[in-house]
């Protein structure tokens, strides 16, 4: 294995993420099934590309490829692929597949902006648990982005005009109430691991800092998402919350989840300012 | 009888108001809305911060109303109070309840999930294969007359019902974790020298540093040189209440445990020695104490005070400034100067060179001292928190992925030989969840009738 080999690999990973995404977002408008038979290996190959890219970084530099801004993103691009791929077989979600490759693609194209090369961990991170603390975390999010995704077609299936151009489109989706429970299931998802990561982050904490909660801004942002996702399970026990209320918090919960990924690594300092 | 009246309406406005779930909703949004305070706005500052940072309206709100330390103001712990208030009436008004739903009969056609269709055989014979299927699907079957109609009713994963219960019985679990570590808990840190022994508050031990040893590498990296810091290590030699030393290494991620209190590799510095002269000799008197950073002499028969600011470990030669590696090359201490409690000045001082303070006084630093920050901690909570977690997790795993549902059967003649099944289904979480296996499940049912 060299270095050329990850860099490679990411190459492959981004390109087939690229188009992938082109050909599902056509496939979302068409519905043409060729597209969707293009698309989704290539999501597939670039899902195994990053994930076989992580172990060659691994293998190359002996660093766990999770301890910065760059590895973190490429597993939530790649966990947030997989994690569709799954929900999509499980659930016949393919319509989503542009969007989901697409943002995917994105973050781990911002994600190699913060590859500063291979640094050893600093002192903090030197614990088993980066090896389940983060991925549970990541995946958290790569769950959230997908409910994300499937709840921005229900507003989208909600608000857009109906006219000759829309009406194909809009009415091969699935119907809203159907994707209200498309919804419901990946954040039942997510919230599980996000509150798992919580979890096994308080226990790493408890070990590196000495108090399982130290208020530190990222774990308080992280609260601050588990509670809009737990004001969405409590809402969608309500029938009158169901629906486009339930999908504009999804949509907010998202949007929290990048403050607490992103936001808070880059812009606020704290116990976990991670960025390279 | 009024008052009895009275009290009883306000108990059952109440209980009305904190068993609804929409008012817990509202009390999560103000929670979730104080923690975000608590996100942006920088917490235990100085107040000078904030009207650094802020607009001076914006800077005197937010010290007002306590968001420079908002998770342990009054608002926050009162919502969490509350929060607890609203989960307990939640639960005995409507989750425990909802756990074991009476058996009792509905219009079938009223509830959106339902089927009917005709089956061949009597009445007793259709009723018997309709509940041997349910049963061999894993469903829990069973009859009960209503005011002489025969009624079967199926449920599936009815345990699951107990999910929300079991959540919050995590939650307040984890209440009571974090309740007795502030009744019975303590914290702090201490910064003990080598070769020092620090008698640790609240506790029976004692720690003596003989050694700290950190490990940095320079990282050449895409923007420049990085400073990683690789390692911290504390050696020390730890007396606890049987008063036997031993000796321990302290390190990041691995603390040690002394008769229940945690220890904690939390920070380092360096102390630092001052040589003291007036009209060039030594004065032994101020020269002996290690200064702790923030630490000063007060110089005699002067009102003047030199305070040790922070130790440099590399002097840039270039600049003459202060250099970002935090190894020890060329080491410096910056000292501030004060007269009359005022600042004078500060000043970078290579070690075994000298500042002047006037009136024959001068400082030199002469020797640095690696000190170790310990952060120790004793938290009875921990296990319960620990379990109210795990309970917590199960809980929510139990109520997202599993789905209760009850199946209303009715059999009823249909002409000669024929029969007539009705069936409706109910779930915890709504209809649409369930119409694709209901679907499945009747389509299967009449297959099999």
């Amino acid at each position: 294995m060299t270095p050329h080999a990850d860099t490679a690999l990411m190459f492959v990973a981004l390109a087939a993420y690229a188009i992938s995404a082109l050909a599902l977002l056509a496939y979302f408008f068409t519905r043409n099934d060729a597209l969707r038979a293009f698309g989704v290996p290539l999501a597939a190959i670039g899902c195994v590309a990053q994930f076989a890219q992580l172990v060659v970084r691994f293998e190359t530099t002996g660093v766990w490829p999770l301890l910065n801004l760059y590895g973190s993103l490429s597993l939530f691009a790649a966990m947030g692929v997989l994690i569709f791929i799954i929900l999509a077989i499980r659930y016949d979600l393919w319509f989503a597949g542009g969007f989901v490759v697409g943002i995917a693609a994105l973050f781990l194209a911002y994600g190699t902006t913060w590859n500063e090369g291979t640094m050893p961990a600093v002192p903090s991170l030197q614990s088993y648990w980066i090896k389940i603390h983060i991925p549970l975390v990541v995946s958290s999010y790569a769950a959230f982005l997908v409910a994300f995704v499937i709840s921005g077609i229900y507003l989208a299936k909600t608000y857009v005009k109906r006219t000759e151009a829309t009406s194909a489109w809009l009415d091969a989706l699935p119907s809203l109430p159907q994707l209200d429970i498309l919804t419901y299931r990946v954040v039942a998802i997510g919230l599980p691991l996000l509150t798992l990561g919580i979890i096994t982050g308080a226990m790493w904490a408890r070990e590196a800092w000495g108090a399982y909660w130290q208020w530190d801004p990222k774990e308080t942002a992280a609260l601050f998402s588990w509670i809009i996702y737990a004001i969405y399970m409590h809402l969608h026990t309500r029938s009158a919350w169901k629906g486009v209320n339930s999908a504009w918090i999804s949509v907010v919960g998202f949007a929290s989840i990048i403050f607490c990924y992103l936001g808070v690594n880059i812009w606020i300092s704290g116990l976990h300012s991670y960025k390279m | 009888m009024e008052a009895r009246v009275a009290a009883r309406d306000l108990y059952e406005d109440f209980v009305r108001t904190f068993g609804n779930v929409l008012f817990a909703v509202c009390l999560f949004v103000v929670w979730g809305v104080l923690t975000l305070v608590g996100v942006v706005v920088d917490q235990g500052k100085d107040p000078s911060v904030y009207f650094d940072s802020y607009a001076a309206p914006v800077a005197r709100a937010i010290l007002r109303l306590g968001f420079d330390n908002i998770y342990h103001s009054a608002w926050y712990v009162g919502i969490i109070g509350l929060i607890l208030l609203s989960l307990t009436v939640c639960t005995f008004k409507r989750v425990i309840p909802a756990r074991l739903p009476p058996l009792r009969p509905v219009k079938i056609d009223k509830i959106p999930l339902n089927a009917s269709f005709r089956a061949g055989g009597t009445v007793e014979a259709v009723r018997a294969k309709v509940e041997a299927f349910f049963r061999g699907r894993g469903w829990q079957v069973r009859e009960r007359v209503f005011d002489g109609d025969e009624w079967v009713f199926a449920d599936k994963q009815n345990w699951a019902r107990r999910g929300v219960l079991v959540a919050h019985i995590g939650f307040v679990i984890i209440a009571a974790g974090t309740t007795l570590y502030w009744a019975r808990g303590f914290a702090g840190e201490t910064a003990i020298l080598t070769g020092q022994t620090g008698e640790i508050p609240r506790t029976d031990a004692l720690i003596r540093l003989n050694a700290f040893k950190y490990t940095i590498q320079p990282i050449a990296t895409k923007s420049g040189i990085v400073y990683q810091p690789i390692d911290y290590v504390s050696n020390v030699t730890v007396t606890g209440a049987d008063g036997k030393p031993r000796d321990e290494t302290i390190r990041v991620n691995h603390p040690i445990d002394i008769d229940g209190t945690l220890y904690y590799q939390a920070s380092y510095g360096f102390g630092l020695q001052l040589d003291v002269l007036h009209d060039g000799k030594r004065v032994a008197a101020l020269s002996d104490r290690t200064l702790l950073e923030g630490d000063s002499i007060d110089i005699p028969g002067t009102q003047r005070s030199v305070q040790y600011g922070r130790f440099v470990p590399t002097v840039d030669r270039a600049t003459g400034q202060p250099g970002p590696d935090p190894r020890i090359n060329d080491p410096a201490a910056i000292l501030d100067v004060f007269n009359a409690g005022s600042a004078v000045g500060a000043a970078l001082v290579p070690m075994q060179t000298w500042i002047d303070i006037g009136g024959g006084w001068r400082v030199i630093p002469h020797r640095y001292v690696p000190y170790t920050g310990l952060q120790y901690r004793y938290d009875p909570g921990v296990p319960l928190v620990g379990i109210g977690a795990f309970v917590l997790l199960s809980g929510l795993i139990v109520a997202f992925y599993f789905l209760p549902a009850r199946l209303y059967v009715r059999v009823d003649a249909d002409g000669e030989g024929a029969a007539k099944v009705g069936v409706a289904a109910t779930t915890v979480k709504g209809y649409d969840i369930y119409e694709r296996q209901f679907g499945e499940l009747m389509t299967a049912l009449e297959g099999q009738l």
